[in-house]
């Protein structure tokens, strides 16, 4: 590892053990009940922002109002609730609906096939290069572990692009394109899934996203239809800006490590949790702004228990400062703007050899 | 219609019914509304003997009554947690569809700790219910019959013998088997007694009646409905054929479960129809991967949830947590779960 510091890697284990146990032991109807009202008000925001959209003939604040309402409900889908639940953080609940099986998100990448990368690639090999693709989505240089090229001198615009198109972003990417349009061979990966059934979901996904965001939803509308499009347009660019705002925040800070593949070979569970810590980064805020982030606010947390109900990871998370704390592990933590200009900084920094 | 909302649902919503995507917002106006479930309201929640409870519902009106025998799914949600199991209903048809309630009654012996978590219900309280299912009904047959119930199988025969009506033709025999001191509704059985002129029973217990062979061997003729263990049922069974006899019957078995890990035991495991013999020493995707079954693989630690599965049936161990899971249907990570019990695992 990069760091060098001795850590008592069982002692740490055996702490982040306990923290996970105590949450464990307290999950229930508080739980079961906090996701359900988030649906709820998904629900409502969602439909209130598709009625307004139309409304914006009448007063145009009102259309500004719906694209609002509409990313809102966006944005809950895909982090509070779509993202939690696929983690598996609600199985528990045995509902019917509300689990890691059967949740499909509002947002162009297919579910399973996110599941798939996400999950296992990304949450286990954390920051692993090589492992996890998620390290700068094959598009952004971001430490030397990369050898620099020409492309990466823009490509802070080539970040903006990805923030503006983000759910196509993680929709190419989730499905290893690269590698399943142009045969690139990565790595030792194997996978159970064919090239032709990742295609299949990424084209009829993505396909069922535009056909209801820029046509049917439109058409309902009749004669508003351009008054409903260009809503849409813009509630799915607000969430793409802030889904990848957030994400980046939680994954590129500037302090945030990588690691090599040796890294984690009979890794133990201290080590692992080790270096989800280094991995990933905090941003502070308030209530809403945790809830608006489907508190990925709190990434440290979630790498090191990606299955606890993330509304958890508030109460969680001084205990966990205070274990780093005592074991001299740096806690990356800081308000919005700290850490997203610590990840331009990082973006701007590694475009230069 | 149904179906064309659903599949409106599943390409604009991404859900996979309509209802399920409305659920969270009907049960804030209906409590404990749940999709493809009937819901109930308890009436009355009563210990009535040592270890057994007696539950009192209210099912909706769009519930279908029930046949006397028949049994019913019971969902109840506690601590955020949805629990289910089946139950046969105590109660006679007539009263379903004059009060609209049914009854039943409960053996809180389990150690999933279901039937603990009953006590905790108060009258008013919504839970769900499945439509009323199985063919373990009053046979049309004009021959007199036995009944043989072990412990809480008498259930049944309280439901059949309750919707008697008071000239029934029918010569009934009740055989009631379980342990000492521990009959249900002896009172009520007895009233049966007063009411129906061709009704006798028996109150029996194994150690010191002996089994039932000689009660069922010299009642050959007749026509016999059994309902108790599955041990209970083998033998009647198997003198069934012996005898020729037409028998008809509904037997359970709690999954018997092997809690100590140190020793080797062997189970069964059920995945996808096909059958395995496994033992208890490893975790259930080591097993299906030694029987070359297709699954799903990640980090093999608990992690990633690919490996994830629904199990339908079968009690299994959390190796990280030694935390044992419900005996019901639930979704488990194969890689962190070790059998404790035979287990099945759906398609
Ligand atoms: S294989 Fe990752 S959770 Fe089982």
């Amino acid at each position: 590892m990069k760091t060098t510091k001795t850590v008592n890697f069982e002692k740490l284990a055996a702490q982040l053990d306990s923290v996970k146990a105590d949450i464990k032991s307290k999950l229930g109807e508080q739980d079961a009940k906090y996701i359900r009202r988030i649906i709820v008000c998904q629900r409502v925001f969602e439909w209130s922002g598709r009625i307004l959209l139309m409304l914006g003939f009448i007063q145009p604040v009102l259309w500004l109002v719906g694209v609002l309402s509409l990313a809102t409900a966006k944005i809950l889908d895909n982090m509070e609730i779509g993202h939690n639940v696929m983690h598996g953080q609600y199985d528990w609940m045995n509902d019917k609906y509300i689990n890691s099986k059967s949740y499909e998100w509002d947002i162009a990448c297919d579910g399973a096939s996110w599941n798939r990368v996400h999950n296992y690639e990304h949450h286990t090999y954390t920051n692993i290069i090589g492992k996890d693709r998620d390290f700068g989505y094959g598009l952004l240089r971001l430490s030397n572990d990369f050898r620099w090229r020409v492309k990466n001198l823009w490509q802070f615009v080539t970040y903006l692009l990805l923030s503006v198109l983000f759910q196509w972003g993680v929709s190419y990417h989730e499905m290893a394109a690269e590698r399943v349009f142009f045969g690139k061979k990565k790595g030792d990966r194997d996978y159970t899934v064919s090239h032709s059934e990742l295609k299949k979901r990424f084209f009829s996904k993505g396909a069922r996203q535009l056909v209801k965001d820029y046509l049917l939803f439109p058409l309902l509308a009749g004669p508003l239809f351009l008054w409903v499009l260009t809503g849409n347009l813009a509630a799915n660019l607000l969430r793409n800006l802030w889904t990848s705002t957030i994400i980046f925040c939680g994954h590129f800070t500037g302090e945030v490590e990588t690691f090599n593949q040796q890294d984690c070979e009979n890794e133990s569970q201290g080590q692992w949790y080790y270096r989800q810590a280094l991995g990933s980064s905090n941003i502070k805020g308030g209530n809403l702004f945790h809830v608006m982030t489907g508190h990925l606010s709190y990434q440290i947390e979630h790498h090191l228990f990606p299955d606890l109900p993330a509304k958890r990871y508030r109460e969680i998370a001084p205990k966990v400062q205070a274990i780093f704390k005592e074991h001299g592990i740096h806690y990356n933590t800081g308000g919005f703007f700290r850490q997203y200009f610590s990840v331009v900084k990082r973006i701007v920094r590694y475009s230069f050899p | 219609m149904r179906a064309l909302l659903n599949s409106l649902s599943k390409h604009l919503l991404h859900h996979q019914s309509w209802s399920g995507y409305w659920e969270p917002v009907v049960q804030c106006f209906k409590p404990g509304w749940r999709e493809g479930y009937f819901r109930a309201q308890v009436k009355h929640v009563q210990v009535f003997s040592e270890q057994s409870v007696e539950l009192v519902i209210e099912p909706e009106k769009a519930w279908p009554v029930h046949q006397a025998g028949q049994h019913i799914a019971l969902t109840i949600q506690t601590n955020g947690r949805l629990l289910t199991r089946v139950f046969t209903i105590a109660s006679e048809p007539q009263l379903a569809r004059q009060q609209r309630q049914i009854r039943l009654l409960i053996r809180s012996q389990e150690f999933g700790a279901f039937t603990s978590k009953l006590t905790n219900l108060r009258s008013g309280q919504w839970l769900n219910i499945s439509e009323p299912k199985g063919q373990f009904v009053m046979p049309n047959t004009a021959r007199s019959l036995i009944m043989l119930a072990g412990g809480s199988g008498i259930t049944p025969f309280i439901a059949m013998l309750k919707s008697l009506p008071a000239d029934s033709k029918h010569t009934i025999t009740l055989l009631y088997y379980a342990k000492p001191n521990s009959h249900w509704l002896k009172d009520e059985l007895e009233q049966l007694k007063q009411s129906l002129s061709n009704f006798d029973y028996h109150l029996l217990e194994r150690n010191k009646d002996g089994d039932a062979t000689t009660w069922l061997t010299t009642n050959a003729h007749k026509h016999w409905l059994v309902c108790g263990p599955a041990a209970l049922y083998k033998q009647a069974a198997a003198l069934a054929k012996q005898l020729n006899t037409p028998i008809d019957s509904e037997h359970f078995s709690a999954v018997p479960a092997v809690l100590a890990t140190s020793d080797k035991h062997e189970l069964t495991l059920t995945h996808q129809g096909k059958t395995f013999t496994i033992d208890n020493q490893q975790t259930l995707l080591t097993h299906l991967q030694a029987n070359k079954q297709p699954v799903t693989v990640g980090c093999g630690m608990g992690i990633c949830h690919q490996c994830q599965c629904v199990k339908k049936q079968g009690i299994v161990r959390d190796i990280r947590t030694g935390e044992l899971s419900d005996s019901s249907e639930q979704l488990i990570q194969l890689c962190i779960s070790q059998p404790v019990s035979d287990v099945e695992l759906s398609a």
